[in-house]
């Protein structure tokens, strides 16, 4: 790896540990391995959202040209996102593609994310069913957020509603995460939901 | 977590009752991160600083300007940046630094001489070519070229007399061929 990237995460790391958003656990990064091309990180779900309580787990994967090129970024931990795809937790952000500039840091790009979960564009999305929903129906796009963050991100309200229409299709031999996109993506219909799966 | 640590000025002193000299160590630390570059967050090495006043080591910001050819902006406030924008720093003994022979030279300063006020020779000679492309005129264009010979006549004077002669020799040989022309343009 690039030796100014080595000395840029080693100098991140310094000074993410020191910041007071870990001060107060509302990020956190660690080093994954010993060669500094993947770390960790963490965002804590920001208060006044459906996120708020639950822990996100991201991947980041330093490039040989960092930091010249943006980090790759990717949500681990599931989440109800318009600009995340609730599939592979790819992350639609401006500042991690073409608007990406190299004075950006770890922190800098963590904090941002959380930004992101705090204010959705459903404009620009990366998962089109999310955004749909996030535009068309905001109070079940809400609820389903909250719920995800409970089942994946120890958020800590629970639907009852929701967990027993994913109980019902699990009767029916559906694996609880598929359950739970279809029901998602389904805006919670449990008959259009069914149909989904066997169809 | 394995993040080497790495000799720092704001290194705390273990001694008791050297709460002073913690102090005095931490600011400086503070100053020093206040000339880091932006890219690689040392300390900048062939400072140069952006139109928009962020500072960089030229090797970095080069390297930023090269990823994206198309699109060059600062990297922390992204606004227009061009390798012609950016002002070297030059403080003392910053020469002495090992100069990376294999990255391009850091831009020139932008240097401009103070205004010349007792120039003359900037319109003499020039005005007077220019004023005998009108027929009108090109008597008048004439004069004022022999005239303008005064001046470097003036100059010369004292430090080389052969010089002098010439010029004199010259400046006669012009009239005369001015007023023959004169007297020619008459005739026909």
């Amino acid at each position: 790896m690039a030796n100014i990237a080595v000395q840029r995460i080693k100098r991140e790391l310094k000074e993410v540990l020191n910041s007071d958003e870990v001060a107060r656990c509302s990020i956190h990064v660690e080093l994954v391995g010993e060669s500094f091309a993947e770390l960790k990180g963490e965002i804590a779900g920001p208060p006044d959202t459906p996120y708020e309580g639950a822990r996100f787990q991201l991947e980041i994967k330093i490039p040989e040209t960092y930091p010249f090129n943006p980090p790759k970024v990717r949500f681990v931990t599931k989440i109800w996102h318009p600009n995340v795809s609730s599939v592979t937790g790819a992350i639609c952000l401006d500042i991690l593609k073409h608007q990406w500039a190299a004075a950006m840091t770890l922190r800098t790009v963590l904090l941002s994310l959380q930004a992101l979960l705090a204010s959705p564009e459903p404009d620009d999305p990366q998962d089109a069913v999310v955004a749909r929903q996030c535009k068309d129906k905001p109070q079940i796009f809400q609820l389903t957020a909250q719920h995800w963050a409970n089942a994946y991100a120890g958020g800590p309200s629970v639907n009852p509603d929701y967990e027993n229409k994913i109980r019902r299709l699990k009767d029916l031999g559906v694996t609880e995460m598929n359950a739970r996109a279809s029901l998602s993506s389904c805006d919670w219909d449990l008959e259009r939901a069914t149909e989904q799966i066997f169809s | 977590m394995a993040v080497d640590e790495e000799p720092d000025t704001t290194a705390k002193n273990s001694a008791g009752g050297e709460n002073t000299e913690n102090k005095r160590n931490e600011s400086r630390g503070e100053e020093e991160r206040a000339f880091e570059c932006n890219i690689c967050l040392d300390t900048a090495k062939d400072a140069v600083i952006s139109m928009c006043g962020h500072l960089f080591c030229w090797p970095c910001l080069h390297q930023w300007l090269e990823t994206r050819p198309n699109r060059q902006s600062c990297p922390v406030c992204k606004a227009a940046i061009s390798r012609d924008k950016v002002i070297p720093l030059y403080g003392r003994g910053g020469s002495k630094e090992d100069p990376r022979e294999k990255l391009p030279p850091r831009p020139q300063g932008q240097r401009t001489e103070p205004e010349n006020t007792g120039a003359f020779s900037n319109f003499g000679f020039d005005g007077g070519f220019q004023m005998s492309f009108g027929i009108g005129a090109f008597p008048f264009g004439l004069f004022a070229s022999t005239f303008n010979f005064g001046d470097p006549v003036i100059r010369a004077h004292g430090t080389n007399p052969a010089n002098l002669e010439d010029e004199r020799f010259l400046s006669q040989l012009f009239l005369w061929v001015a007023i023959l022309f004169i007297f020619w343009l008459l005739v026909a």
